[in-house]
């Protein structure tokens, strides 16, 4: 038995091979690279980067500070998956924040990576959305993040750009940010968002207006981001399944929701198409109770109105959601 | 800021190339070992063991992942190695039953609650994760692996081709065995967080595979296998950072088209 396999490979083609063979891979992957790799995005001295850190606070960033001449607003690379329960920076991430001066941020342990980044850069201004929104506990995930990659601290509901009144807040803290930062600029900051609250404030008198019909109802959440938007309108909250990326539900658990439906005659179940899809089929197939889909409002165009369009069509999901229950 | 090493100016990545250097000659000796010891499977069970090993932190309260994660591995190393060594016809099938529950303990424990999610990192890896004091721990291995390579390598090949043979010359098999586990479980474990359980086991074996295909003796089989592996590890890392992919991932892709292209090279001249 020999430990090689039975080759008689001559001496100097190999060392030949072997050179030729690296150099070509090398080659491939610089083609490759060249390819695929984005330019970055150019900055000016006096120009003021501002770096998002997922899709809702995009948005705010893009209606507070977009447009405006002198001032980038960029956002992290984004996982398809909606929230940031499980992304972690990329190395382009990095860059991007290399070439920030302000980190915009949702806070509420939304971005479990903000200690490696403070880490990295540490004079880096973080604008805290969630500033007034989550007890401090919630946002201030600094020290333990330090050590080790592996946990968010998501133990508070984070979502709260799904509340209208707490997304109105967001933008008010964004914007006072900001001002902070930037006085300069102070006026087309104000301006920007004060027509953006605007908007935001006709869409909450719509809101509104289902406050009476929702209130007391009871509801089944297949999703944690949802808890704010029933809090809004005063819906019941009798269950929270969090259906969200990789987590698994088990058989248990929805036997017992199946039972609490049924014991508390519970009509509206709001669940996320992503992720609640699968189980929303079950529970509409084995009660007959239709499962309605709303936005997270994680995901979009990218486009300044995109929180108002989405905001506006969970609106109109909940309206069809009430009516069917005044049918009934 | 252009070019092709634009990238050393972040710190992150200077730590992950760092690691990249340590490492990768490592994997590149360790693997000449594993893959003539046909231990592909061992090495690839270990690597499943880091789950469990951080689930069994977590019951215990550990919060060092690390300390778990090894002192487990070393635990299931030396357990492996006493099954496979008692008898020959079913290893693959214990290694095989031991990988598989290890997993399942790892994956019901961390995934209790629903919360899964926050150790997906694991399974792909995260270079941006490294930091100086796990290097550092890497060099003190390097330096260990090849204290033993230096040494023990001839023995490990008498041992592997016939263990009886190695016993008479006066070598002391069950020790070599034991402590070749041990190194091997240290390694994989300070490497999984950023190589990613899912394909730490490739980067194993492939550089010393694609060297197996070329060589006709011990000196160039370890000299391959280091270079395939430092090679795919740097231009790996390099390719990853520019296109915002996964590290371990494009090592493995290069150490695969390296395999390839040596096994049908190999075939050829042959």
């Amino acid at each position: 038995m020999s430990l090689f396999w039975e080759t008689k490979v001559s001496m100097k083609n190999k060392y030949v091979f072997v050179t030729v063979l690296l150099l070509a891979i090398a080659l491939l992957g610089h083609g490759f690279t060249r390819i695929y790799s984005k330019p970055a995005p150019q900055r000016k001295e006096e120009e003021l980067m501002i770096v998002t850190s997922f899709y809702p606070v995009y948005v705010v960033a893009t209606n507070v500070a977009g447009g405006i001449s002198g001032v980038t607003v960029e956002n992290l690379s984004q996982p398809q998956t909606g929230c940031l329960h499980d992304f972690q920076l990329a190395p382009g991430d990095m860059m991007l924040l290399s070439r920030a001066d302000a980190f915009v941020i949702n806070g509420g342990g939304m971005e479990g990576f903000l200690g490696e980044v403070a880490g990295e850069y540490p004079n880096l201004a973080v604008v805290n959305a969630g500033d007034g929104i989550f007890s401090e506990e919630g946002t201030d995930s600094f020290e333990e993040e330090h050590e080790g990659h592996e946990g968010h601290h998501h133990t508070e509901n984070a979502h709260a750009w799904m509340s209208i009144p707490h997304y109105m807040e967001q933008v008010a803290a964004i914007r006072d940010g900001l001002v902070e930062l930037d006085p300069g600029r102070r006026t087309l900051y104000e301006d920007h968002a004060e027509a953006y609250l605007s908007n935001i404030q006709s869409l909450k008198e719509e809101a509104e207006s289902l406050k009476e019909l929702a209130s007391g109802q009871p509801v089944i959440l297949l999703h944690e981001a949802f808890w704010y938007l029933a809090e809004d309108y005063g819906f019941s909250v009798e269950y929270v399944l969090n259906l969200d990326e990789e987590q698994s539900v088990s058989a248990g658990e929805v036997a017992d929701l199946m039972d609490l439906m049924k014991e508390k005659n519970i009509r509206i179940i709001l669940a996320e198409d992503l992720y609640g899809r699968d189980l929303g089929d079950t529970i509409e197939e084995e009660t007959g109770i239709k499962v309605y889909y709303l936005d997270t409002l994680t995901r979009g165009d990218g486009s300044p109105d995109s929180w108002l369009r989405g905001m506006e069509e969970n609106i109109s999901i909940l309206k069809e959601a009430l009516g069917m229950e005044v049918g009934a | 800021m252009n070019g092709i090493f634009s990238w050393l100016q972040f710190d992150f990545m200077k730590l992950a190339f760092g690691a990249i250097l340590v490492i990768t000659p490592l994997f590149g000796i360790l693997g000449t070992m594993i893959v003539s010891r046909k231990m592909a499977f061992f090495s690839d069970a270990l690597g499943h063991s880091a789950l469990t090993g951080i689930a069994v932190g977590l019951i215990f309260g550990v919060t060092d992942t690390n300390l778990s994660m090894v002192l487990f591995a070393i635990v299931f190393a030396l357990l492996l190695n006493k099954i496979s060594s008692r008898d020959t016809g079913t290893t693959d099938t214990v290694i095989s039953v031991f990988s598989s529950l290890s997993i399942a303990i790892g994956l019901a424990i961390l995934s209790r609650d629903g919360n899964f999610s926050r150790y997906s990192s694991l399974l792909v890896g995260d270079i941006l994760s490294i930091t100086k004091q796990e290097i550092l721990y890497l060099l003190v291995i390097f330096a260990v692996t090849l204290l033993f390579w230096l040494f023990c390598s001839n023995w490990l090949a008498a041992v592997s081709l016939s263990r009886t043979l190695a016993r008479s010359k006066g070598i002391p098999v069950k020790l070599l065995e034991y402590a070749f586990a041990v190194l091997v479980a240290l390694i994989v474990m300070l490497s999984i967080k950023w190589v990613g359980i899912l394909i730490i086991n490739a980067l194993l074996i492939l550089p010393a595979a694609s060297s197996r295909n070329l060589s006709n003796n011990m000196r160039e089989y370890h000299f391959f296998a280091v270079l395939f592996s430092v090679f795919s590890g740097i231009l790996g890392l390099i390719i990853s950072y520019h296109t915002n992919v996964a590290t371990g991932p494009t090592i493995v892709i290069i150490a695969s088209v390296i395999y390839f292209a040596t096994y049908f090279y190999g075939r050829k001249f042959s």
